[in-house]
């Protein structure tokens, strides 16, 4: 998870997964320079995207620097002191927790949590998409090369150190999304939260953030947090809770005299499976076509069932909603990842990360291609050639967070 | 403050509506030397050695007197119950009585909520009280929908049930708009937890001067054929190495709690698998608090898969144990999969 930074991601032991790829590139890296410029620019122009809350001071900040390395458990007075330290350090990402502390700067158990906001994370990659495949890259550790689709074994040097970089295209977005929906409306329909009161932020790379900002889950433990998340999941989900048990011989019984109120999971599964059930009871039609079903199945209804919930599942990262000292990607700031910002959306159908979430200047530079690729930014298409291309900023700047392209010399 | 009018109190003596029954006829707990409370406390003797010695509760409220005689009886039996555990200070005697206690209100519970004419307000009154003041959690009532009880979500995972047992875990919930919907019985049972507590937390609050001779002597006599029955226990397993999962569950009894359902099955399925008789399995599981002979012999030939056509049932992997909480992984534990393989691995089959 390299959108939030959790706990124990203080150290640079983890940055060989997930750290900045500048950590150890000299101090004169053109492309290195020329990333912390352009992000320097953005900050100092479009400084108001950022999506600071009334009580900055509350909240812990955590920076990573163009070097790699991590600043945690920092805090600032206001929004003032927050600006001049972006624009001396001009950091290559930005972290800002959900929780509130009494000290923010203190050690993690030390802080005093006042709470925080339910925070859900749906990462494109975990979606295991198939346009992925074709469009996604890999990065060998060892020679460098890159090559296209999904291999086991570097093509130049047979070695199995690989590092995949998302190359999310609009149908990943449209498949992240149709998650965000699922997820909003179990939250609507199951938790009671208000639609205004739930706040979606595309993550500036490959996946969304959904915030929930509701008084009645604002304290809620870590404990409880995981148990809202794998509710979300669908994980554990006993079919007796459909009113369905299995006897001695393994046969599965409907229990008609049971009131089962038809809502929640129980509700979306019957839903799904055309299974009818009226006035919250199991009648003689539900078990008619129940039997039929379960005959065509080969009594493995359990399995059918999984795969429904599988479906109807959101496909969140439970880890980050039940952590909470994790701090998170600050609206309105860049992903080194992509050159994207992490951007509110307000409406979902109409949100294009490709174009609102792309703040990058559009004059022309010299970039290096390391290979043939077509990328679309602000309405525009740029097929690239391997080699030397004149590309605008906000392309350029997207290849070299993606380690597919070399800055030129400047004139 | 709410007024219950009628007898439905008795069942419930630990509110404090039914406490001012006996209070304002300001009685003391000396009043207990009387002889005109002999029949009481025999009964609360008859109701704890039914709770000690044979697991049972087969308790009869008295119905056949006025409704204030009736309450104030059973406040008063309920005391001299808690006086005679006080006083015979065996914590796993405390603890088995809280949950028998519990057992027995739960019961009366149930029965009132599925039963009761759900215009009885008296019935509702009493549910609420108990519920909000005792455990500070807010029932309602949703009479559109079948009277389902409903509770907020974030106060339903205040209850440890919601995370020990698979079908209560919020997942297997019916949940809408906020709230958790349960049915009369499932409520109930959500709280039995929290009412052994108190009783727990009354007895321990207890601070009294002076016992009363009748009882101290009761007491006496109950603690010590407690203690011939008793010994002090020795883990089973004669092999040195027990798995720390199942350590800590001889621990847990030792200490006379409950243990939920999937500690008993991995308990049940490891004693089988380490070759014990039925009787040495029934000598552990007879310390627990609930314990019931029938029903305990009938669940372990049944995981042994003595019974009927069912098939043996084996001990649950490291893995299954570690979703159930039951994971007290050491060092010793490295590299194995499942807690029998330390036997082997110690005897070196
Ligand atoms: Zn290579
Ligand atoms: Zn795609």
């Amino acid at each position: 998870m390299s959108d939030t930074l959790s706990f124990d991601s203080n150290n640079s032991g983890k940055n060989g997964k997930h750290g900045s790829k500048y950590q150890n590139a000299e101090p004169d890296d053109k492309n290195k320079n020329w990333l912390e410029g352009i992000f320097r620019k953005y900050y100092f122009y479009h400084y108001s995207q950022l999506e600071l809350g009334e009580l900055i001071n509350e909240h812990e900040f955590g920076f990573r620097l163009f070097d790699g390395k991590i600043r945690r458990h920092l805090a600032f007075n206001d929004k003032k002191e927050l600006y001049a330290y972006i624009i001396k350090f001009s950091p290559s990402d930005i972290f800002y927790s959900s929780s509130r502390y009494q000290s923010p700067t203190a050690e993690i158990d030390q802080k005093g949590w006042i709470g925080s906001d339910l925070i859900f994370d749906i990462d494109g990659k975990d979606l295991h998409l198939e346009c992925a495949q074709s469009h996604n890259l890999v990065l060998c550790k060892d020679c460098s090369f890159i090559s296209k689709g999904i291999i086991s074994k570097c093509v130049g040097c047979n070695s199995t150190r690989l590092q995949i970089i998302d190359i999310p295209c609009a149908r990943c977005i449209k498949s992240l999304n149709v998650e965000v929906k699922k997820l909003v409306e179990i939250l609507d329909d199951d938790f009671g939260i208000d639609s205004e009161c739930i706040f979606v932020y595309f993550s500036g790379n490959n996946g969304y953030h959904v915030h929930v900002v509701d008084k009645n889950f604002y304290n809620a433990s870590a404990k409880k947090r995981n148990a809202f998340a794998q509710y979300l999941m669908g994980k554990g989900y006993l079919i007796e809770s459909l009113g369905i048990r299995r006897n001695n011989e393994g046969v599965l019984i409907p229990m008609s005299n049971k009131i089962l109120y038809n809502q929640g999971w129980r509700r979306r599964i019957f839903d799904s499976i055309h299974l009818p059930i009226q006035n919250h009871k199991i009648d003689d039609k539900f078990v008619k076509k129940y039997n039929r079903m379960q005959d065509a199945n080969n009594n493995n209804i359990q399995d059918i069932i999984n795969t429904h919930i599988l479906d109807l599942s959101a496909k969140i990262d439970p880890n980050v909603t039940m952590d909470i000292h994790r701090i998170f990607r600050l609206s309105g700031s860049i992903n080194s990842k992509s050159g994207l910002i992490k951007a509110f959306c307000k409406d979902l159908d109409s949100f294009n990360p490709f174009v609102d979430a792309c703040f990058i200047g559009d004059s022309n530079v010299e970039i290096e291609s390391k290979l043939n690729i077509k990328i679309s930014l602000k309405g525009k298409q740029f097929s690239i050639k391997p080699g030397k291309n004149t590309l605008p900023e906000y392309v350029a700047a997207y290849m070299i967070c993606k380690g597919i392209g070399d800055i030129q010399n400047q004139t | 403050m709410v007024r219950f009018g009628n007898k439905d109190l008795a069942k419930y003596p630990f509110l404090k509506e039914a406490f001012s029954y006996i209070t304002k006829y300001d009685f003391k707990l000396e009043d207990l030397d009387s002889k005109d409370y002999l029949h009481l406390i025999d009964k609360a003797a008859e109701k704890i050695e039914n709770y000690l010695f044979f697991g049972r509760f087969e308790y009869q409220i008295n119905y056949s007197k006025t409704h204030e005689t009736i309450v104030q009886e059973e406040v008063i039996i309920f005391l001299i119950s808690l006086l005679l555990i006080k006083s015979i200070s065996i914590d796993v005697v405390t603890k088995k009585f809280a949950l028998m206690e519990s057992m027995r209100f739960e019961k009366y519970l149930i029965s009132d909520l599925n039963t009761a004419d759900r215009d009885d307000k008296t019935i509702k009154l009493i549910l609420y009280k108990i519920f909000e003041d005792l455990f500070s959690t807010k029932i309602l009532l949703e009479v559109d929908v079948y009277n389902f009880y409903k509770i907020r979500i974030n106060d339903y995972l205040d209850h440890p049930i919601a995370f020990q047992e698979k079908e209560w875990n919020l997942i297997n919930r019916t949940l809408h708009n906020g709230f958790v919907y349960l049915d009369g019985s499932e409520i109930v049972r959500l709280f039995r937890n929290e009412l052994y507590l108190l009783i727990i937390d009354r007895i321990k609050k207890m601070s009294i001067t002076r016992i009363p001779d009748t009882i101290m002597a009761i007491s006496k006599s109950i603690k010590s054929r407690w203690e011939q029955i008793h010994h002090s226990i020795n883990a089973p397993v004669s092999n040195a190495v027990t798995p720390p999962c199942i350590q800590h569950i001889y621990d847990q009894i030792s200490k006379g709690e409950n243990l939920p359902h999937p500690a008993r099955l991995l308990l049940g399925t490891f004693l089988i698998y380490s070759n014990k008789t039925l009787e040495e399995m029934l000598e552990l599981f007879k310390r627990l608090p609930d314990f019931d002979e029938k029903i305990t012999r009938y669940q372990l030939e049944h995981l042994a898969g003595k019974r009927g056509n069912s098939k043996r049932y084996f001990v649950p992997s490291c893995e299954k144990i570690k979703l159930e909480n039951l994971c007290y992984e050491t060092r010793i534990c490295q590299g194995i999969s499942n807690p029998t393989q330390l036997i082997r691995k110690k005897s070196g089959i």
